[in-house]
């Protein structure tokens, strides 16, 4: 095995270990410590003392932690992939706010009628709107060949659509206006075990998807000329990977609200680890780094000022914000070059 | 006479609105040709739509017989290999990743090489001189380096025709000198067919089989470099006025010359 190979391997490994140890510190730590070895017992069927704390509570916002954090990662990687731009990702280029609004459409003015939102139809509404506020930046990006105006552009849509969004809650009620508030904070307290099977199964089969992928994406990384050369058919791939991305963001925020800057960071930091952009590496270890990223971002949001729960996305925020500047003036040192 | 590579009647241009009409040549196996002329004449475009990246507006390109409008991607992909102008933004790409994508047409559903594919990217590193640097990163080496990477991304894709935009635009004469080299010797070793376009007059004659020249109004001459380097045409070609050309000749410009 060469190097590179190597190297390959213990940042799996790394990566898995982290995430075992992510999803454990989840699962133990809160207002009700749960030792390690109750967690096995309960596990093999045991009955313990905090039984319903740790399968109905930790264990489903654990697993949405997980699984949303992975998908992040992944819409990321592919509009990354998509731009050949480092800094692209659902946040950054406005299309979680894009979703924010169609779902705050759907709530204030179909709750109104008093029908219960299905996580389906968030899920269709987020949908919907990340694909709007995706079309108007790749409409942008036609125009726009610099990687920071595209980002620049990204931000500004992503202004319109919270515009959109305030115009929207003017028209609601006390109770929707709570409602709307507390999802759009971007948490995952309250996850039942329902949203956890619905989000696996959407979230398993993009990523399956994705991964088939890998190898039309890696010649696209080169160009789309050197791609359409290598036989890609670059218009179809193109589709997917908007499609995929979109699917994968919009699944967050219908389930979290928007959750800020992961899609750039955990990509980002898993790239540097593993020491490759290869696809077929980078789909499964953006998928693990993102996840626990959000898993430890999720600890630390329900954890520091216990009681009080931060949202997830303030706590992404601290941490992933800094990596995206860092990016950019990495670049532009190079391209000064 | 059986000819490799011909093109009959070809229109290229974008939308639909044709750049370079009535575009007729024919090439054998194994030879280079150029394509000279002004700056925004075409040259690019007719590179570019035989490498199939612009859409044909009418007539026939064929290659062996067969008509590469009616090849399928993969057939086009292990027939034909381009190196461009623009420069690729890898990221964390050593150049042995590079040369690799090369074998995607070859490779399985996840484009894994096995040992075959891997020794096929040896003897293009090989060929093209760069096993020594095969783990650095891609955007560290010379541009002189980097061009001969992209040639040897290209030659793993084991094609009969290779298709470069001015290759040689951005290197000092020495690595234009070598890149032209390893051209011509790929041609004698391999039997490569070469289109490309240069810049360079003085190289292009010297190195080229055949030589087409685009002009302001489409394709204007098609034959060898001493059919064409022939009657003062070169200072017609690039629109060269009287003052210039005189100019030119006083400070013995050779090329102008002939």
């Amino acid at each position: 095995m060469n190097s590179g190979k190597k190297r390959y391997l213990y940042s799996f490994i790394l990566l898995a270990v982290l995430l075992i140890a992510g999803v454990i510190l989840n699962l133990c730590i809160g207002s009700v410590r749960i030792p390690l070895r109750e967690i096995i017992d309960s596990l093999k069927g045991i009955p313990t003392p905090n039984e319903r704390i740790l399968w109905d509570i930790r264990m489903p916002r654990t697993m949405a932690a997980l699984i949303l954090g992975g998908s992040l990662a992944l819409s990321g990687y592919l509009l990354q992939t998509f731009f050949h731009n480092p800094i692209a990702g659902p946040f950054v280029l406005g299309i979680s706010s894009g979703a924010k609004m169609t779902v705050a459409v759907v709530m204030v003015f179909f709750m109104d009628r008093a029908i219960a939102i299905s996580s389906g139809t968030l899920i269709l509404a987020a949908f919907t709107g990340s694909l709007i506020s995706l079309g108007f930046v790749l409409l942008m990006s036609g125009r726009v060949k610099n990687m920071s105006m595209l980002v620049v552009a990204g931000v500004m849509i992503g202004y319109i659509c919270s515009a959109a969004t305030e115009l929207i809650i003017n028209f609601a009620n006390d109770a929707q206006i709570v409602n709307l508030h507390n999802w759009s904070r971007g948490s995952f307290s309250g996850t039942t075990w329902d949203n956890v099977y619905v989000m696996a199964v959407i979230v398993i089969i993009a990523f399956a998807w994705t991964f088939l992928l890998s190898k039309p994406m890696s010649a696209y990384q080169l160009g789309e000329g050197y791609a359409c050369n290598l036989g890609v058919n670059v218009k179809l791939l193109r589709m997917l990977i908007v499609f995929l991305s979109s699917v994968l963001s919009a699944c967050i925020v219908a389930f979290a609200g928007p959750v800020s800057f992961v899609g750039v960071a955990a990509p980002h930091i898993v790239k540097n680890i593993l020491g490759t952009n290869k696809p077929i590496l980078m789909i499964p270890a953006s998928f693990m780094g993102g996840g626990f990223f959000v898993l430890i971002c999720d600890l630390l949001a329900r954890t520091l000022f216990a009681p009080t729960e931060l949202s997830v996305s303030t706590v992404t925020a601290i941490f992933g914000a800094p990596v995206v500047l860092f990016i950019m003036l990495k670049k532009s040192r190079e391209d000064m070059r | 006479m059986v000819y490799f590579f011909r093109t009959e009647k070809v229109s290229a241009g974008y939308d639909g609105r044709p750049v370079v009409e009535d575009l007729n040549i024919e090439i054998e196996k194994g030879s280079i040709l150029t394509l000279i002329g002004p700056n925004g004449a075409g040259k690019s475009t007719v590179l570019k739509t035989i490498a199939r990246q612009l859409k044909l507006i009418s007539g026939t390109i064929s290659i062996d017989k067969k008509d590469l409008m009616a090849m399928t991607p993969e057939d086009v992909s292990k027939t034909m290999a381009i190196v461009m102008t623009e420069k690729i933004s890898s990221e964390m790409m050593t150049c042995r990743d590079i040369v690799s994508t090369g074998r995607y047409p070859y490779t399985g559903r996840f484009g894994i090489l096995s040992p075959d594919d891997e020794k096929k990217v040896d003897e293009a590193m090989d060929l093209t001189d760069i096993t020594g640097i095969g783990e650095r990163d891609f955007k560290k080496i010379s541009d002189g380096q980097r061009q001969r990477v992209m040639l040897a991304r290209a030659l793993c894709q084991e094609p009969e025709i290779i298709i470069l935009d001015e290759p040689t635009s951005f290197l000092d004469i020495r690595y234009k000198l070598e890149f032209l080299s390893l051209l011509e010797k790929l041609k004698n070793l391999k039997g490569l067919t070469v289109i490309m376009s240069l810049h360079e007059l003085e190289l292009a004659k010297k190195i080229s089989d055949k030589i087409l020249c685009i002009g302001e109004n489409g394709p204007e001459r098609f034959g060898t470099p001493k059919e064409i380097f022939k009657d003062g045409y070169i200072s017609k070609l690039f629109n060269i006025s009287d003052d210039l050309l005189s100019f030119a000749l006083d400070k013995e410009i050779g090329i102008l010359n002939t």
